[in-house]
């Protein structure tokens, strides 16, 4: 008899794949029951997940046994389909599972080919499970690259008037940081030997490349600095890391609603998490050597991104150069190489995941009843205005969502923001007096849109709006409890992943 | 002596009785059903030589003829390839609008020939072979550029190709006579032990000349920069059929004969002789890769874009011969298994929208995914497995040859050749975009495929999506493929 435990990630992973298969034996007429089928399925994905919580042993530092997957799958290369979780995926794979299933309901109201829509969507989802899940380095990236293909068809199909630029600048940006990761993932597998761990990121996770080196041009570079460039390219552009954020602003605002929410709230995580799971433990002594930079850049993000947001006019694309801001904030948590700056870092990822999906779900719920987003419009009169007087029940999320994702004490971003700046106090006490700087003007630039989008005189457009419907505010509610409740008691998050965060500082220690 | 080494010649004796056959029933055969009859002859002739083929595969190495010819599972799984591509050329030729009907036994007869050729291309192990190979192949191929005789741009074809392959056939014969007058040898083992006993410093000034005269044949056949300037040219004046034959047996032959050449020359042969081959066939796939994928990027028509593609994989096969190892043989024959499916499914499509519509234009795939939607799903499972995204063959494919590249520490290479997908990526998705997110052009009389060709194109694509997951197999078996050597 299998113990269902030992196959519950397999479940997870391919859950959402057998949701796809399912669509594709609906006929396309029937959109409410591919509509039904989804939800059912990502439903079923998330409790799944939650069991996972549940079966998790938070004082296991490591990978948990329990859990492993290991299966031959190339013999010739010694690729293996090896799966497994610790404290640093949980909180990723909870947000994934909830995230998703919370889009399957925003999405209820898309019409254009349902069935590719949420058959695509399902497949993103299995993708980014994959990425969270895999332990081996080959099966890692071949789910980081295909997700592409999904993300590039949502918002090539379903996005707004600019939509094929935004989708094919996205996909080539990717594709280029993730074809570097791939050269340093096969200089690594030959510099480990070709043996059977070699593309085993755990096996590899030990500091063994400290004193390689490598041939270029015929002169000596040190192995670890260099492959860790090439894969801090490819995870900085998806988080994404001034300068290479170009990318960004285009793809959300022209993703429809609920691939926004996926984008910001998942997909930009991975980024992160590549740092944590791969570049940071598997080269320790170029990940110290370059914290300084990160620290910089992670600042720079902080800072740029606040900015350029202050100066939106468009109220996606303001949210979405907050987005940047706040990866800023994870970034500078990396950097500090101490527990509580990493501990921020990994509950900020799960923060920015919640707040960031309330704000982009609450404009997608805006955007259906205005069909634009200015906040004012390139003639200069304004496109919103009044709304909390016609709009009560919106307003009263809009408000938690924007101070969630300001960092008011009481919500959850604070939490993780505060323990950031513990972090990195002692480490980079310049960048943390500027930072803070950036947490001004993030208040500066959310209040200010606020302001114009919710105060004053209701504008005669906006008359026509009505509240929320019954089921925006369904999906609306685990997000607000989510904010809330994180932001009193962070304990359940902070638990599991305390032990995992640990680990990987003490690595990280030796080299310092 | 000579009756052994026939039993090991038969699938090229096959497919030359096969095309005599044809041949004569050309010459004599005008009745009812003609087509028909041409048809399942070819078919039958071609199965037969791949089964024969098969069987060859297990054989251990050996020569025949008097060592001239060599009989290896390496060579054998290539020509199965060429077979392969040979038996689908001709499918699509059948249905093609592009080739008049009457011509169309010529062209089963044409390619048939061409294929002797390049079967006898990736087995020859002297140089006269060689050479007789190449200008097999060659000379049927020039015929075959100008297959559409009354069309000007075809004829322009014909001739271009035929004047340049004139000239480099005899620049090609001019540096195998001066290995010939300072090795003494036309043989390729005897060539290798040669190479690796020569001190002289004249003999070896004299020998990088012709050595690169040499390679500049073998390079022409395969269209790699410099020497591809007939390619786009050609590829796109000759009729749909031809160029996707051109692009997938010439060059496969072509890649084998350099494999073949580079490792029984210089495999054990360090020194001044390997390093300049080595770099320059590094510098030609480089170019080769870029010229071909920059090139690419600012066409209109998706004849000539996939001409310069199957350019630029050539340049990506060429990296695998670099090597210089098995690891790299064994990374070509991985990418040429995957690159025959990919490019036979694209063509297919090209194919297909062609006869709709009158031409290959861009505009013509707009919209495709509401017209035909396998189609469009096949064409963009094709192309993102050509650009090397996972989880598609292509990816695979790619990742061999990196390997095996990184293996030997060619990391510059390495990193050219990965941006080179990226550029790659841009101008495939050109089509990928029309296709999917396109408009469907007005009003048009929605035709079904037949139901037929959907199959064909389905069970060509079907290589594509198991062997980017399940390639454990393959490469396996690629691994274990033996190249002749003593």
């Amino acid at each position: 008899m299998v113990n269902p435990t030992s196959t519950l990630l397999n479940w997870i992973l391919w859950m959402p794949l057998l949701g796809v298969l399912g669509i594709l034996f609906i006929p396309k007429q029937k959109e409410g029951m591919i509509r039904f089928w989804s939800l059912i399925n990502t439903a079923i994905t998330f409790l799944l997940t939650i069991c996972l919580y549940s079966q998790f042993d938070p004082s296991v530092s490591g990978m948990q046994d329990k859990f492993k997957i290991f299966l031959p799958w190339i013999k010739d290369f010694h690729i293996h389909y090896f799966l497994g979780v610790d404290g640093i995926s949980l909180p990723m794979i909870l947000l994934t599972g909830l995230l998703f299933f919370l889009c399957i309901l925003s999405s209820w109201t898309v019409s254009k080919s349902v069935k590719a829509y949420f058959s695509l969507l399902l497949f993103l989802q299995c993708n980014v499970f994959g990425v969270f899940l895999s332990l081996d380095f080959f099966l890692f990236y071949v789910f980081w690259e295909v997700m592409l293909i999904p993300m590039f068809f949502l918002i090539g199909v379903w996005g707004g008037e600019n939509k094929e630029y935004a989708a094919v600048k996205f996909f080539l940006y990717t594709f280029f940081g993730s074809v570097l990761m791939l050269v340093g993932m096969i200089a690594l597998y030959y510099h480990s030997g070709k043996g059977i761990d070699s593309f085993n990121i755990i096996a590899l996770s030990n500091g063994r490349f400290v004193n390689d080196t490598l041939t270029l041009f015929g002169a000596q570079f040190p192995f670890a600095k260099l492959v860790f460039l090439a894969m801090f390219i490819g995870f900085a552009i998806k988080v994404p890391v001034f300068p290479f954020h170009t990318w960004l602003p285009h793809a959300h605002v022209q993703a429809p609603t609920a691939v926004s929410v996926i984008l910001a709230g998942v997909l930009l995580k991975m980024g992160t998490y590549g740092f944590l799971r791969i570049a940071f433990p598997i080269f320790p002594n170029a990940s110290v050597y370059f914290s300084d930079a990160i620290g910089w850049l992670g600042l720079v993000n902080v800072i740029y991104g606040a900015l350029c947001a202050m100066a939106q006019t468009d109220v996606k694309k303001l949210i979405a150069y907050s987005s940047v801001s706040h990866m800023g904030f994870v970034m500078l948590g990396l950097a500090s190489m101490t527990v509580q700056g990493m501990n921020g870092a990994v509950l900020q990822m799960f923060n920015h995941g919640t707040s960031t999906a309330m704000m982009f779900l609450l404009v997608g719920v805006l955007y259906e009843r205005s069909h634009h987003r200015w906040i004012v419009r390139p003639d200069g009169s304004k496109g919103f205005g009044g709304l909390y007087t016609q709009m009560p029940l919106y307003s009263i999320i809009f408000i938690i969502a924007m101070f969630a994702s300001m960092g008011l004490p009481g919500l959850s971003g604070f939490i993780s923001e505060a323990l950031i700046f513990l972090g990195i106090f002692d480490r980079f006490t310049t960048i943390t007096v500027l930072a803070v700087i950036g947490l001004l003007i993030g208040a500066a630039y959310l209040l200010w849109m606020f302001k114009r989008m919710f105060f004053g005189e209701v504008i005669e457009e906006c008359k026509s709006y009505t509240d929320m419907t019954p089921r925006e505010v369904l999906y609306m509610i685990p997000l607000c409890i989510a904010v809330i409740f994180f932001g009193i008691w962070p304990a359940p998050i902070l638990n599991i992943m305390k032990a995992s965060v640990g680990h990987l500082v003490g690595l990280l220690g030796n080299y310092h | 002596m000579y009756l052994s080494s026939v039993s090991f010649y038969i699938p090229e004796l096959l497919a030359s009785l096969t095309m005599v056959a044809l041949l004569i029933m050309e010459a004599t055969y005008n009745g009812e059903g003609k087509k028909t009859l041409f048809n399942s002859v070819s078919y039958i002739g071609l199965i037969g030589t791949f089964f024969a083929l098969l069987c060859n595969l297990n054989e251990a190495p050996i020569s025949i003829f008097t060592g001239s010819v060599v009989i290896d599972s390496f060579g054998t799984f290539v020509k199965i390839l060429m077979v392969l591509g040979t038996i689908f050329s001709i499918y699509l030729s059948t249905d093609s609008l592009d080739i008049h009907s009457e011509q169309k036994s010529e062209f089963s007869i044409l390619v048939i020939g061409v294929l002797v050729g390049g079967m006898l291309l990736a087995s020859a192990h002297n140089l006269l072979i060689l050479y007789i190979g190449i200008e097999t192949l060659s000379i049927l191929s020039y015929a075959l550029a100008s297959f559409r005789k009354n069309d000007e741009r075809s004829s322009e074809a014909g001739l271009k190709y035929a004047l340049f392959g004139g000239v480099v056939s005899g620049i090609m014969l001019f540096g195998m006579g001066h290995i010939f007058g300072v090795l003494g040898t036309i043989d390729f083992l005897e060539i290798g032990k040669g190479i690796a006993n020569i001190k002289d410093g004249y003999q070896i000034a004299l020998l990088i000349p012709s050595l690169l005269f040499f390679m500049a044949g073998i390079g022409y056949k395969i269209a790699c920069v410099p020497f591809h300037m007939w390619a786009p040219d050609v590829y796109e004046g000759s009729p749909l059929p031809v160029t996707t034959f051109f692009s997938l047996i010439p060059k496969i032959a072509g890649i084998t004969a350099f494999l073949r050449v580079t490792i029984v020359f210089f495999a054990k042969n360090e020194g001044i002789l390997q390093h300049s081959w080595i770099a320059t066939l590094a510098v030609i796939a480089a170019l080769t890769m870029t010229v071909g994928n920059v090139s690419a990027i600012g066409q209109r028509s998706v004849k000539r874009m996939l001409a310069f593609s199957s350019i630029s994989h050539a340049g990506f096969m060429l990296l695998g011969v670099l090597v210089l190892d098995k690891v790299g043989a064994q990374s070509i024959l991985f990418y040429a298994s995957t690159y025959v499916f990919m490019t036979l499914v694209v063509f297919f499509i090209t194919s297909f929208v062609q006869d709709k519509y009158g031409n290959d234009h861009f505009e013509r795939f707009s919209g495709l995914i509401y017209r035909y939607p396998f189609m469009a799903i096949f064409m963009s499972v094709s192309m993102f497995s050509l650009a090397g995204i996972p989880p598609f063959a292509g990816f695979v494919a790619k990742f061999n040859v990196l390997s095996a590249l990184i293996s030997k520490d060619f990391y510059t290479l390495a990193l050219i050749a990965v941006l080179n997908s990226v550029v790659s990526l841009f101008y495939y998705m050109k089509i990928i975009r029309l296709m999917v997110f396109g408009k469907v052009e007005s009003q048009e009389k929605i035709e079904r495929l037949s139901f037929r060709n959907q199959v064909i194109v389905g069970l060509l694509s079907l290589p594509i999506l198991i062997l980017g997951i399940f390639w454990s197999g393959l490469i396996h078996f690629s691994g274990s493929t033996e190249i002749f050597l003593q």
